[in-house]
């Protein structure tokens, strides 16, 4: 009777395997899997990237960010600066149209810009991207925008400032609006959303700049990163965004699938956070501050120590199997010209570690392997945490409990679930260590504030570090105009907090995502950045006939 | 009379049971670490007055109920406030008014959220217990009828196999089985079938559904084949079994009128669990095949502290579990005049 049961269901399942799947499998359509899907298509609200991966597609905007890092000019033909640097006038091309067919003008453009900067509940668009911006006015087909102060990056201000269509707009709610029609006039068109499962975009073909030569792009939520291998392997899915680094080996052989590796187009860093605020800086209990952090970690000695008995290669190799590249400070080496390569970092050496630690008078006086304070009051032993969804921090700390024990370090080691932690990181600084990371903006300023005295009691800096000649420089930065002169400030933050071994940054991680080879060809793989579902792919891929 | 006396009072605790939760439910979240205005954002620009205006949207400036400013970290404060204007108030008075609430980081009102959800776990789950309650119920009677034979050990030992079995596990391995069979490896349907006839939609998701719904069967039918045998084995051993026996009645017409209604009533208990649980999902199944449930959105909303989901979410879970352990209740007693609805 079982057996006859079990017939029927496979039976069952060749006959539903042999109909249906007809559209999965018609031309010319893109399926992308990916380990997410957009929180809200409402630009005003959305944080995940996943939303930001459809806005790219479906909107345009004033610039466009390229794989090299570098900005170029979308909507507009031409763009003046006035001499103060205050004033922007841009000059918008002519014969943009919205997906309803309407025409795109100046008029949208102002509209969207005012609407980001004068709706307090978009807080992360006027707190990141308009507080400099004192009005936006359309006359004729130009864009005059006027800050309150000269910035050096204007370009990565607006690049995620996305354009939205004023007649559909200015009668939502502009909270509670879903915009799951999405007009935009952008190289895609929403054709079909379905939260936590699928979004469909069919081809722009009358896009100004790039009309795409595919059909339509599919993207498709996997909650299972091991089903979104196998879905590559068998080519339900034509590319795939993200996959387990342990998943890699296996691909590479795998027919008509091609890996590829490099940097992300939003370049993250991995931290190992030291608590080193001091009674001074603590945040006030109003602000949230409880600083129980080990008094030992607040001696650069003790940090100098472990960042020599950190072996990085070892940690990119058993963690991401090597695909990453040793760390130096917050600004990884995909921000390209922002990166400081003459930075030295401290060589793996376990005796030299000891020596400092020795030197500086924390020595185990009670034998019992583990260094003490050089009061003798406290041995240095400290609270590891991190992100309970993390899958890489685990097999890290393991290994650094080992690196460390060897000059004489002890840890605690929890995860903790990651809300909790953030209540435990910032600005609570109730903590020793944490394993934690950052993504990271094209612009190097967002990540270099993590590091200022200011970000201390807002709950950015992590460390509780504090450093008025870094603070300065960072005010500096902001404000210089000219390219070089702000990339040799930026160059000399890094310097500074390198010395002052403000982390130690583990690695940079690699991107890896794959494609098949045998539907689609034209895919940009030998840019600086790896990002296949980013438009300079989606845009000029083919099918292969 | 009585009956329908007993009966109100059983439905009476069950609402007061409800009332329990909604109130629980409420503090249960906000006794959590974490604050839903920062979590799941890691971004240095996020300044404290875009934090407080997060706060601001989702209500969670006003004080969680009077005397008390927030829960974690515990932060009393005044009690003169008008209690009108406290989150507890305002979430009990919107719920009164059938109000679930929007969504802190989805941005959709929560009742179209579970509503989506909780239909396609109903799908998934109902299907899977369906067929595994009617397949275990038939290895149970087969495995007791023909008790201490090598059918039955077969019978016991293959389901206490496939009982024990790790979801994902079995899980895992009917997915890459499935796929390189043709089957659809995540999802409910297929993007773009929306525009077809009725009848492919269906086969459409059909065929999504097989994968889950087999492995859900596979493990749940173990158990109920296990109950459902020792249940019926119980009852055979009756003095009136052997009555019937004698009488020279069929098997067939000893099980259908003298066994199974009695052997049932163990089963009814586990499947009325279980019902309770269906609207959980089965978080498992669902994430290895990427199934849009119920469960998912739970862990999700966790992740992110967003309050008005997860409130929502458990209220749904516990009405459920609460009405389908009256319904077990109700049901004994008919099956089993002996009990009493009271």
């Amino acid at each position: 009777m079982k057996h006859k049961v079990l017939y029927v269901l496979v039976l069952a399942s060749l006959i539903l395997a042999a109909c249906g799947g007809a559209p999965a499998n018609a031309p010319s359509v893109v399926h992308v899997g990916w380990a997410g899907s957009p929180d809200t298509l409402n630009p005003g609200l959305a944080i995940l990237t996943e939303a930001y991966t459809i806005f790219e597609l479906v909107y345009d905007s004033m610039y466009d960010l390229n794989l090299d890092g570098s900005f170029s000019l979308s909507l507009a033909e031409s763009v003046e600066r006035s001499e103060d640097g205050l004033v922007y006038t841009y000059k918008i091309k002519d014969g943009i149209k919205w997906h309803d067919g309407k025409p795109l003008t100046a008029e949208d453009i102002a509209f969207s810009y005012n609407l980001y900067k004068d709706t307090p509940e978009y807080p992360y668009l006027n707190g990141y991207y308009t507080p400099y911006f004192s009005s936006v006015e359309a006359v004729g087909n130009e864009v005059i925008l006027t800050l309150t102060e000269a910035i050096p990056n204007i370009e990565s201000q607006l690049v995620f400032l996305y354009i939205l269509p004023k007649h559909i707009w200015e009668n939502e709610n502009k909270i509670e609006f879903e915009n799951t029609a999405m007009i935009g006039s952008g190289p895609f068109k929403m054709a079909e959303y379905v939260q936590n499962e699928f979004v469909r975009l069919a081809a722009n073909k009358e896009h100004f700049a790039t009309p795409p030569k595919v059909a339509e792009v599919i993207f498709q939520t996997f909650e299972n990163q091991d089903a979104l291998v196998q879905a590559i392997k068998t080519g339900q899915m034509d590319m795939i965004t993200e996959m387990p680094s342990t998943a890699v080996a296996s691909l590479k052989t795998a027919e008509n699938v091609e890996v590829v590796v490099g940097a992300p187009f939003a370049p993250g860093v991995s931290d190992i956070i030291f608590n080193q605020t001091e009674e001074e800086n603590c945040p006030t209990p109003e602000e949230g501050g409880i600083c129980t952090g080990h008094p030992a970690l607040r001696d650069r000695n003790v940090r100098l120590a472990m960042s020599h008995a950190t072996d990085k290669q070892k940690l990119i190799d058993v963690v991401l199997l090597g695909l990453g590249a040793p760390g130096l400070t917050l600004i990884p080496n995909g921000l390209g010209v922002w990166y400081n390569n003459s930075l030295k970092d401290y060589e793996f050496d376990v005796a030299k570690a000891n020596q400092i630690l020795d030197d500086a008078g924390y020595l185990d006086t009670d034998g019992d392997k583990i260094r003490e304070l050089p009061d003798g009051s406290r041995p240095l032993t400290f609270r590891l945490n991190w992100p309970s969804d993390s899958i890489t921090a685990p097999r890290m700390a393991e290994l650094l409990s080992e690196m460390w024990g060897a000059i004489g370090i002890s840890l605690e080691m929890q995860a903790v679930d990651p809300d909790a932690l953030t209540s435990q990181c910032c600005p609570a600084f109730d903590f020793d260590i944490m394993l934690w990371g950052w993504a990271s903006d094209p612009d190097p300023s967002a990540l270099l504030y993590v590091y200022t005295s200011e970000a201390v009691p807002t709950g950015s800096s992590e460390t509780g570090y504090s450093n008025p000649a870094y603070d300065d420089l960072y005010a500096k930065q902001q404000t210089e105009l000219d390219f070089e002169a702000r990339k040799a400030i930026v160059w000399e933050m890094q310097k500074i907090v390198h010395d002052d071994v403000v982390y130690i940054i583990p690695y940079y991680e690699q991107a890896t995502q794959a494609y098949r080879t045998d539907r689609f060809t034209g895919w940009i793989v030998n840019q600086a950045k790896v990002e296949l579902s980013d438009t300079s792919s989606l845009v000029f891929i083919e099918p292969i006939k | 009379m009585n009956r329908t006396r007993a009966l109100l009072k059983k439905i009476a605790w069950s609402a007061f049971t409800v009332l329990f939760v909604i109130i629980l439910n409420f503090f249960l979240f906000r006794i959590l670490p974490g604050d839903p205005a920062r979590a799941g954002i890691r971004d240095p620009r996020l300044k404290k007055e875009a934090v407080e205006m997060l706060r601001v949207r989702f209500g969670l400036d006003k004080p969680v109920i009077n005397c008390f400013e927030s829960l974690n970290p515990i932060k009393v404060g005044s009690c003169a406030v008008n209690p009108l204007d406290t989150q507890f108030f305002i979430y009990t008075r919107n719920l009164f008014q059938g109000e679930l609430g929007i969504s802190y980081h989805t941005n959709r009102p929560v009742a179209d959220i579970l509503a989506e959800r909780l239909w396609n776990t109903v799908l998934l789950i109902g299907a899977g217990q369906i067929l595994s309650i009617i397949i275990g119920v038939v290895f149970g009677i087969f495995a007791a009828w023909k008790a201490r034979t090598s059918v039955d050990y077969s019978a016991v030992i293959a389901s206490l196999l496939v009982w024990s079995l790790p979801t994902f596990w079995l899980a895992i391995l009917l997915l890459f089985w499935g796929s390189n069979n043709g089957l659809p490896l995540a999802g409910k349907s297929t993007p773009g079938s929306s525009s077809l006839p009725l009848i492919q939609q269906w086969v459409d998701i059909a065929r999504h559904m097989l994968l889950p719904t087999l492995t859900y069967t596979i493990v749940y039918m173990g158990e109920y084949t296990l109950i459902m045998r020792s249940s019926l084995m119980d009852v055979l051993s009756e003095d009136y079994i052997l009555t019937a026996k004698a009488k020279g009645l069929s098997t067939f017409q000893i099980l259908k009128d003298h066994a199974l209604k009695n052997a049932m009533l163990p089963l009814v208990t586990v499947i009325a669990i279980n019902l309770g649980f269906t609207v959980a999902g089965a978080i498992q199944i669902e994430a290895v095949f990427s199934w849009p449930g119920l469960g998912g959105a739970i862990v999700e909303a966790l992740g992110r502290r967003d309050f008005p989901v997860l409130q929502g979410a458990f209220l749904l879970i516990a009405v459920t579990v609460i009405f389908a352990n009256l319904l077990a209740d109700l049901t004994y007693s008919y099956l089993d005049p002996r009990v009493k609805v009271d």
